[in-house]
This record gives structure tokens, C-alpha cells and sequence, in this order.
């Protein structure tokens, strides 16, 4: 197919052709490729468009630092931004380019480029300032959103994640040289031991350059298939490949992500990715180095990459970018390119290095001139020119004459800096190398050891030594590895982070960040506006932004702030590297946590009762309660519920009330226990009497209500409402526990145990003497807030005589095993009384029209039972409880506090609504006092008309008064305030 | 992410816990005598030192125990655990190096850390 096939690389399938699309276009690659190295077998160089200028630009590295090459995998539900350079291509798979319209090729957005002069460094700060505040939002955001950015969010989305966890003593980060010999030192060992490599092929350099000829007299693919054969067979070490560690957290918790699905289309309802959490006691980071650019004019161009990047396509992927090559360098790192070049019999068009021919390595130096490669030195490249694509380059030689190469690649280093990502991450500290111009890592903050040039340990010749040395904690027998090399053992570089160009002129453009488009101007205008501090300048200018946080440029930036202040690097500085280490997707780290596994959903015992039985349901906190129950689709819910809430007055109703929270409290001191945790006394209550209860907090305001029945003094059981059960539970173990430990007292949910079915109206008693003929429930024998316990056909249940309702009405708590055979029997000896379930929307306006409060509804954490009129619930003679004190802080004594009070319109047709503010003026002129806002509004179908509970400012003296409600739309309903109670004010039905 | 040592179930990851906040805080007994301010400053004031602060936890999604601990806020180290009845730890039997502000370098964040 391609003349730029390797033909003789190992590591890519040939005989295995696999097509794939991208932009429409269909292109073949073969088995172990990249987009990137499928698409430059292709002669593709174009990928993307930049994000701000919409600049053509193309592969310029061959792995995960990547900054340009993103890609849309349409095939992989749209998933925007993937790295070309390291996702594997599968047959069919298809990619779009990003950032471009209409197409690649021409891209109306590359105008930008035209106006660059007036994109400066905080354009979008200095110039969507005004006219209005509202232009930003409406008008400005919105379009450069559209033009400047990265890929489209995916559409539609199935995330298939799982997490699994590690507990492992050591954790090896990188499995290249380095990383292979410590794991192979510790085979056998004591340690249980993870090796993780973000490839799929574990050696690193050894695959990825031809440095090493050979390791202990063999070719270095025989040993690392040898010593990673001998790995895998020890009982000690796991290998995980394709998986990318993006995260040190404290006490060495690592996170690491495995593509499950690399070179092949993830599977529907596969795991596709594994987030690996792991722990361990050491870790070894031996996760290698990344090589930096250089910034001169027009370096973006397509056609310009890294050269240890141009090594690994030829090398790791058997493909070459370009069979005529230009060489730009600062230093060593460029001599195996170089030689690889040779090798392959692709001799470079030209090297230019910025050294002195005596500083450049003699064996490179010898190589170059025995090839007849044209060699500058002390030279530099003033700019790259060609349109779409590179064409020539203007070279600066040592005598000062300008000497133009035509070229349609060129390959850059400009230094190699050790990754130090999650060296920084575990808050290790740096130190900045003057001699090879780039931080290392110096002092580690946990146990952490960094091997290779991970630690900044660039010499060949010392890797035994440093292993030796850096592994001896662990005890192991020295290793001795004989390395044979085709370049120099050592790295040498000169200074240099940017060519100026031969004519600077408003056009000029030379890159820092190629990502975010920003640059070397940018910088300068930055640092004379004043914004000299580097973190200030990377917001700023957004420099080491975006996906790629500006692995193979943010040094650069360093070092061109350090010389324009004329400071040292150590001085400025470096900006924080967070996690992670590359973006890694939402749905990964979400993992099985997701869709309806999101949040765990609790259900009554009798849920498949309510869902047979059509009911709409609602959800409070985890909980799924019935909400309404339909007679038929046609019914509203407004018309549910006023029928509903009808029949609960007329004849009966019954609701599951299982939901609610229900905590058993025994001990010899429970009664002094439940004294404390509650407002009442419930000192003086009979055994078999239960009492409406207030919780405080020790603000004083109302955090929970419920009832209490007391079994004896040693033995209570509380409950409380549904969303808050957890919540006092552990609040009443926080109290025994810390502050009164020397009650004997014990507490625990018994939530789940029980099922609880509220009935209530009129003909209850009817009702409840048919399902339970055994038992007197007469009001001599069954009084309002009693219980008794009793047997049903074997079944221990319990029957409190209670209301939420304003009717008279029990409550009958059921084991839960038993509860559908009771709530059955209960429904259908009900029927001949008229009774019917209800939900919890009738359930909100009964309790409305009563006046009975729900806590987080009515109240909102800044009301005191003072505030509700509930100053009886208050045991004023005990010494002490939750809040009590506050009760008489000059903040809750205050006059004008908050109250509750009942709200009726005027008009008796008007409609009120929730969260209303009540106002005393009939006009509103801004700005108008408000008094307080609607907490809950019916409309009652006993009344015939809408009322509301409100909580306003000194609401108790304004009863009898009138005021307004106003409305969204600025206008106003006259109301009056009443007594916050509509229903049965002499609770004569509640005893009847 | 931590690893804490539960005196009653051993070292569990963070997210098995819950912080309770400033520990060795002591409820005033409930008798009006208290005044405003002692009352207030139970209600709503608690330390947020940098470096050592004696903290509660409780391992809400296991044993529901309460229990103190001592850690140094700058580092996240935690230096001890300890029963709520046992008795509190003198902070001089603790190395606190930690100078607050603690050795951030004058320009740029990046490089600083918390020097052990």
C-alpha cells in the first residue's frame, strides 16, 4: 500500500489490514496501529484545527503528551477529544477531526488567524466587558464557545465502568527499562507487587528508540519478552497493561485507568474501562521522561514532531512520517533519531543543531559527516513557512547568513524532562538541574522512589548503580545489567528555548502552548502587564492548559519567564501539576455508580402492591413513596388528590407509612436519655402512651419531629421522618457516645422492619374492628395516642392510635414480612366503608389543613418551636435537652423572628402558590419589605377554596391583619392571616 | 484519601468515616447560668488550626463508633487515635515541625509542599 511501511517491525501486524474511516473517508491501517501512525502510512499530516486560531495542524508527538492530534470516535459514541496518537485503530472504527467547519481542509473559523492581532494575551477579560452584563451570557459566550473549543459532547451515553482495588506492598509505575529490572529484582520476594504500563507492550525506550543494542548480550525485544515471561510466571507480580496511572493521592493511593477494549470496538454491555484504586507501601515511579519543543516562527505547522516522537512512529508502529527529514536540536537526545535514520537507510535532509560542532557528541558527529548530511552548527531556525502544510525552513547558520531548506518534515527536541506529574502529585519536591536544564525530582514526600530518567537519572551507565542503591530497602541481591549502546550513555544539552524571527511583525507567531494557541507574544505582553507570577500568567495567558496541561511545553514557558525577568528558574517557579495526569472519562471514575445505580432506591415493603395498583410515585430522600394513586391515565393529580383527600373525610383512608423512620432506644437510662435528645418530658408518661416529640438542634432550631411511644422507662421507640432518619439516629449516637457516655442507653434502626399503615377518617373504627375483632378499640379502652400490642394470625404487631390526618385514626406496625397479607386484608375489608390508599399529596393537605408542620418543608433550620406556636411541646422544668439553652439567645427571643401562620386569599377564587413572598403593600415598588413566604398551599376540597401555611416576620400579632402575596409576574393577591389551622380547631374528631 | 486506624475494627479507608469536627469540646451543662457568649461559643465556634488539631471521627459505615484522633491538618498526617474516654494527648509529645505559614517558596505554588 504505503511506501512509508517498516515493513520489518515486530510490533505492527502486517498481514492483518484493518479499515477504518476518518472524515468520511475510508483508509486502511494494520493491527497494532494508531490513528496517528495509521493515518501518516496514509501520507495524512493534517489532523485538526487549533483552538483558538483554527491553525492547521499535525501529529507533533507519538503518545500521550500530545497536544493537537484530538479526534472525535464517532463509532464510540461520539467520545470527543481522543488522543490520536495513542488510541488503536480496529476495523471499522470511525473518526471526525474536531474544531473545523465545514471541513478540515477549509475551515471558515481559520479566519481567526486573519484577526490575531487583536487576540491578545486576555482578550476575552479585556474585551466582553460590556456594553451590558447581560452581552456575555447572551450574545458573546454562546458564539465563541461555538468557535473556539475542543470536540462535541457525546450524545447519546452508556458508560459500562467497573473499580477494583489493590492492596499491594510495592507498585511499580512505568514498565520500561528501569521499571522491568526493578520487577525482575523482585520476583520471589516477600512483596506483593503491581507493575503498570500504559502500553501494551512493556519496554518503554527499549521499543520505542534504538539506543540499546542490547541488554546482557541479547536484543533488547529477546530480554524483555524473556524477563517479562519470567514476571508473569512469579507468584508474586501482577502485570496490568493499557493502563494509566493518573493519580497519587496521600498514603500512596494510587488511581489508574485500564482500557479494557485497546485496538478492538468496545462491546456493548462489557466493562470497557477499569478504575483501579490501589494501595500500596511503596511506590516506584519509573515512568520515564517526555521530550520538550522549541519555539520559533510557524513551529506548529504540519509536519513538525518531536524527534524521539519520529523515532517511535518508525520504531514502535514501523511507519515513517517522512522519508526526507530535517534534524533541529539542543541537545543529545536527537542522536538516535539520527542513527535510526541511517539505519533504515533515510539519511536526514539536514542537521542543524543550535550546539558548537565541539559540543555535539563526537559519534553523532562522525555519523553525520562519514553520511555527507549537511550539518549546521551554532545554528538555528529562524521559521517554519508553508501553507496547510511545512514547506521550507529558514536556518540561521554560525556565520549569521540565512539559509532556506525546503522540507516537508522537520523533527525537534528541545530537551527531555523527566515526568514528574505524580511525583508532584504525591508532593514530592523539585529541584531545577541548571545542567540539564529541567526540574527533577528532589525530595519525596511519601514513599516514593523514582528510578531512571523519571528521577532525572539520564546516564545509561548508572542505571545498576542507582537500582542498587534506591532498591536495597527492599533487600534484594544487587542486579548487574550489561547494556550495550548505540548512542552516547550520557545527555548533554545547551540552552535554547526560543528562536527570535528574522522579521518580527504582527503575523509572526511562535507557539508555547500549541494546545490553547498561545504564544512566546503572549507571554511578553503578560509579564509587561504585570501578571509575572507564574501562576498568575498560566491563567492569564492560559499557558499549560487544556488536555494535554502542557507536557511538552510548560519547561519552556519556564525558562523564557526566567530570562525575561533575568531570574533563576528555581525563582519563578512551576505551576502545581494536578491530578489527573491525563483526562480520564466521567463514566470511569462514576464506574457502577451510574444510572439507576446512581443512588440506591429504597421501597416500601409493599411496592409491588402500589405499582399494580397504578400508583405515581415520588421520591423522598432514597425513598420511593406512592404519591398518588390514579383511578385511570385520564386523572390529573390535582383531581386524584382532591378525591383522594375527600374520601380520607368522608370515609376512610389508608397510607403506607412505612417509610418513615423508626429507632428502637433501650437501657436502664433511656428515659433520661430520651429526655435529653427531645423538647417533652416524657417523665411523667404512662408506659403505653406515646407523645407528638420536637428534636433541636443545639441552635435551638427544629431539626426532626416524630412520636414517641413509651414501653416503659428503659424502653422507647421513636420515629421520625422519612428523610431524617439516619440523621437522628446518628445524632442520639453522637450524644450517648461523646457527651453522656455514662448513660446506659442503646439505640438502633429498626426502619426496615417494620411496615406502618396509616388509617384514617371517619369510619376507621369500622374498618379496623372488622380486620382486628379481637381487639377493644372503644375509646375507653383504645384513647388518642395510646398503642397496644397484639397477635395477629401469629404476627406480633403493634397499633398506635394516632393522626396525621385532623381524623381519627391508628397506625398499625407490621413485621415487614408480613405486611402485604395485613395491608391487603385492610384494603379489602375497607371496601364496603368506601376506603382507599392515598398518597403522600393527600397526605400534605390533610396535615395542611390541620396545621400540622413538616420539618424541611415548613421549616427550613432557622425555626424554633417557639416560632411554630409549639411552645407546649417544650419541657420547660427539665434542666436540660438539645437546644435548650438557645432557646433564650437574644437571637431567638427576638420580636420580629419568623412565624408560622395559616394564609387565606381574599378572593376566594384566587390561586396562591409555594414560595410566595407575603408583603404588605397592594403595589410593589422596589424595594418592598417582605415578611416572609408560603410555605405549603392546597387547594382543599373541604374548604372549596386554596389555603396556605406561611412563615413571616412577627406572623403571631398580624393574625386577623390582611397583606398581599405577590407573584412572579408582579402583581398581587390580597390575603389574610389567620390561626395556621383549618380543619376541626377543637379536635373533637381526632378523640371521637 | 486517608487510611484510618478504627480502635475498634483496624485501618479502613477514608470513605468508611465521617468527621465530627473539632474534638474535646465540652457541652456546657444545660442550667441557665451560662452566659450568652460561653453558650455561643459552644453553638458556633470551633479551631481550625493549621497543624496539630485534636479532631473526632466516627466510622459511620461500619462499627458507628465515635472516637478521637490527633492530625496534623498541614500535612494530613494523623498522629494518633485514641478511645473518646481515653485520655487527651499532651501536644508537646508530638513533633510539630511545621512552621505556619509553612515555607511556601515567594513565587509560584507548584514547587511548594510541606517540608516533613
Amino acid at each position: 500500500m504505503s511506501d512509508l511501511n517498516l515493513t520489518d517491525n515486530k510490533f505492527i501486524q502486517f498481514h492483518q489490514k484493518i479499515g477504518f474511516k476518518f472524515d468520511g473517508v475510508k483508509y486502511y491501517g494494520y493491527k497494532g496501529d494508531t490513528i496517528a501512525s495509521a493515518l501518516l502510512r496514509n501520507n495524512i499530516k493534517l489532523i485538526g484545527r487549533s483552538f483558538k486560531y483554527h491553525r492547521p495542524r499535525g501529529f507533533y508527538t507519538c503518545g500521550i503528551e500530545e497536544p493537537n492530534a484530538l479526534v472525535q470516535i464517532i463509532s464510540e459514541y461520539s467520545e470527543p477529544n481522543t488522543r490520536a496518537t495513542i488510541k488503536k485503530i480496529y476495523e471499522g472504527m470511525e473518526i471526525e477531526s474536531q474544531n473545523r467547519w465545514p471541513s478540515l481542509e477549509t475551515d471558515i473559523g481559520s479566519i481567526n488567524n486573519m484577526f490575531s492581532p487583536v487576540f491578545p494575551a486576555g482578550f476575552y477579560y479585556k474585551t466582553f466587558m460590556g456594553p451590558h452584563k447581560n452581552f456575555w451570557k447572551k450574545i458573546y459566550e454562546p458564539i465563541i464557545r461555538k468557535a473556539a473549543g475542543l470536540g462535541k459532547p457525546p450524545k447519546e451515553f452508556k458508560a459500562v465502568s467497573t473499580h477494583l482495588y489493590h492492596n499491594v506492598d510495592i507498585t511499580i509505575v512505568g514498565g520500561g527499562l528501569n521499571g522491568l529490572i526493578a520487577a525482575k529484582s523482585l520476583i520471589d520476594t516477600k512483596f506483593s507487587v503491581l507493575l503498570i504500563d500504559f502500553d501494551d507492550r512493556l519496554g518503554g525506550i527499549l521499543n520505542n528508540s534504538s539506543k540499546v543494542q542490547s541488554v546482557n548480550n541479547q536484543t533488547p525485544m529477546d530480554w524483555i519478552s524473556e524477563t517479562v515471561k519470567e514476571i508473569e510466571n512469579s507468584k508474586n507480580i501482577k502485570i496490568l497493561r493499557n493502563t494509566l496511572v493518573t493519580t497519587y493521592n496521600y498514603i500512596n493511593h494510587l488511581i489508574a485507568i485500564e482500557d479494557k477494549f485497546v485496538g478492538s470496538r468496545p462491546l456493548k454491555d462489557k466493562v470497557n474501562s477499569t478504575l483501579h484504586k490501589i494501595r500500596t507501601d511503596q511506590v516506584i515511579l519509573s515512568n520515564g521522561h517526555i521530550e520538550r519543543f522549541l519555539s520559533f516562527q510557524n513551529n506548529d505547522l504540519p509536519g513538525i514532531m518531536l524527534c524521539s516522537s519520529f523515532e517511535k512512529y518508525m520504531c514502535r508502529y514501523g511507519v515513517i512520517p517522512s522519508k526526507e527529514t530535517v534534524v533541529f536540536s539542543n541537545n543529545s537526545n536527537s542522536e538516535s533519531l539520527v542513527f535510526s535514520l541511517i539505519k533504515k537507510g533515510f539519511k536526514p535532509k539536514a542537521y542543524i543543531d543550535s550546539r558548537s560542532g565541539e559540543n555535539i557528541e563526537p559519534d553523532l558527529f562522525d555519523l553525520i559527516r562519514k553520511n555527507d548530511i549537511p550539518l549546521y552548527t551554532n545554528s538555528q531556525i529562524k521559521g517554519a513557512y508553508g501553507n496547510k502544510k511545512l514547506q521550507k525552513i529558514l536556518v540561521e547558520d554560525s556565520s549569521g547568513g540565512v539559509n532556506e531548506i525546503k522540507t516537508d518534515f522537520l523533527c525537534l527536541s528541545g530537551g527531555i524532562n523527566p515526568d514528574v506529574h505524580l511525583f508532584t502529585q504525591s508532593k514530592g519536591l523539585l529541584d531545577w538541574d541548571e545542567k540539564d536544564l529541567t526540574y527533577k525530582p528532589a525530595q519525596a514526600f511519601q514513599p516514593t522512589i523514582t528510578l531512571g530518567s523519571a528521577s532525572g537519572q539520564f546516564d545509561f551507565n548508572a542505571i545498576n548503580k542507582e537500582i542498587n542503591e534506591k532498591l536495597v530497602v527492599f533487600g534484594i541481591k544487587p542486579v548487574q545489567i550489561k547494556l550495550e549502546l548505540n548512542t552516547s550513555h550520557k545527555f548533554k544539552i545547551e540552552k535554547l528555548w526560543e528562536v527570535l524571527p528574522q522579521k518580527q511583525t504582527i503575523w509572526s507567531k511562535s507557539f508555547i502552548d500549541l494546545q490553547n494557541d498561545v504564544t512566546t507574544k503572549d507571554i511578553r505582553q503578560a509579564i509587561s502587564e504585570g501578571f509575572d507570577r507564574i501562576e498568575h500568567l498560566k491563567r492569564y495567558t492560559t499557558n499549560s492548559m487544556g488536555t494535554d496541561q502542557g507536557k511538552i511545553s510548560s519547561i519552556n514557558a519556564l525558562g523564557i519567564v526566567s530570562d525575561l525577568l533575568d531570574k533563576k528558574v528555581n525563582e519563578v517557579g512551576t505551576t502545581i501539576y494536578r491530578p489527573p495526569y491525563a483526562p480520564l472519562s466521567f463514566a470511569a471514575i462514576a464506574g457502577r455508580n451510574s444510572y439507576e445505580y446512581y443512588d440506591p432506591e429504597r421501597k416500601s415493603p409493599i411496592h409491588n402492591w402500589h405499582i399494580s395498583n397504578g400508583a405515581v410515585f415520588e421520591d423522598v430522600g432514597q425513598w420511593k413513596r406512592p404519591w398518588y394513586f390514579p383511578i385511570n391515565k385520564d386523572e390529573t393529580m390535582n383531581d386524584a388528590v382532591q378525591r383522594e383527600s375527600k374520601n380520607v373525610r368522608e370515609n376512610a383512608g389508608v397510607l403506607d407509612g412505612s417509610t418513615l423512620g423508626k429507632i428502637e432506644i433501650k437501657g436502664k437510662d433511656a428515659l433520661a436519655f430520651m429526655n435529653l435528645i427531645y423538647t417533652n418530658s416524657f417523665s411523667k408518661m404512662k408506659p403505653g402512651t406515646s407523645r407528638y416529640a420536637l428534636m433541636l438542634g443545639e441552635d435551638g432550631m427544629v431539626k426532626d419531629d416524630g412520636i414517641i411511644c413509651k414501653i416503659s422507662d428503659e424502653h422507647f421507640i421513636a420515629t421520625t421522618t422519612t428523610g431524617g432518619a439516619a440523621t437522628v439516629l446518628g445524632c442520639m449516637e453522637e450524644y450517648a457516645q461523646t457527651e453522656w457516655p455514662n448513660l446506659n442507653v442503646y439505640m438502633n434502626s429498626i426502619t426496615e422492619q417494620y411496615a406502618t399503615f396509616n388509617i384514617s377518617g371517619p369510619k376507621t373504627r369500622n374498618i379496623i374492628e372488622k380486620v382486628f375483632p379481637e381487639v377493644n378499640f372503644s375509646n375507653e379502652a383504645f384513647p388518642f395516642m395510646t398503642f397496644q400490642f397484639h397477635e395477629y394470625e401469629d404476627t406480633p404487631i403493634r397499633i398506635l392510635r394516632a393522626s396525621f390526618t385532623g381524623e381519627m385514626g391508628y397506625e398499625i406496625y407490621v413485621p415487614s414480612n408480613q405486611a402485604l397479607k395485613i395491608w391487603e386484608k385492610i384494603i379489602s375489608f375497607g371496601k364496603e366503608f368506601g376506603l382507599k390508599p392515598y398518597g403522600t399529596e393527600t397526605m400534605h393537605l390533610l396535615r395542611a389543613e390541620k396545621g400540622y408542620i413538616i420539618v424541611g418543608q415548613d421549616t427550613d433550620g432557622s425555626i424554633t418551636p417557639l416560632d411554630l406556636g409549639l411552645d407546649w411541646m417544650i419541657g420547660k422544668s427539665k434542666k436540660d435537652f438539645l437546644g435548650k439553652r438557645s432557646l433564650i439567645r437574644s437571637d431567638t427571643v427576638r420580636k420580629d423572628r419568623k412565624q408560622l401562620v395559616g394564609i387565606l386569599p381574599t378572593n376566594k377564587n384566587e390561586k396562591l402558590e409555594e414560595g410566595q413572598h407575603i408583603i404588605l403593600d397592594k403595589e410593589i415598588k422596589t424595594p418592598t419589605p417582605m415578611l416572609g413566604h408560603i410555605t405549603s398551599c392546597y387547594q382543599s376540597p373541604t374548604l372549596g377554596h386554596n389555603f396556605a401555611l406561611a412563615v413571616i416576620k412577627n406572623g403571631q400579632s398580624l393574625i386577623g391583619t390582611k397583606a398581599f402575596a405577590s407573584t412572579p409576574e408582579l402583581k398581587t393577591i390580597e390575603v389574610e392571616i389567620v390561626e395556621p389551622i383549618f380543619y376541626d380547631k377543637e379536635n373533637t374528631k381526632l378523640a371521637s | 484519601m486517608l487510611i484510618i486506624d478504627c480502635p475498634y475494627c483496624g485501618p479502613r479507608d477514608q470513605s468508611e468515616f465521617s468527621n465530627g469536627g473539632e474534638a474535646h469540646v465540652k457541652r456546657p451543662d444545660g442550667s441557665a447560668e451560662i452566659g450568652d457568649r460561653e453558650w455561643g461559643e459552644y453553638v458556633f465556634i470551633r479551631a481550625n488550626p493549621k497543624g496539630i488539631f485534636y479532631e473526632r471521627w466516627v466510622h459511620s459505615h461500619g462499627c458507628r463508633k465515635w472516637f478521637n484522633c490527633v492530625r496534623d491538618t498541614s500535612t494530613d498526617e494523623i498522629l494518633k487515635i485514641y478511645k473518646i474516654d481515653e485520655e487527651r494527648p499532651k501536644l508537646d509529645s508530638f513533633k510539630n515541625n511545621v512552621k505556619t505559614p509553612s515555607g511556601e517558596p515567594n513565587l509560584g505554588s507548584g514547587n511548594f509542599t510541606v517540608k516533613k
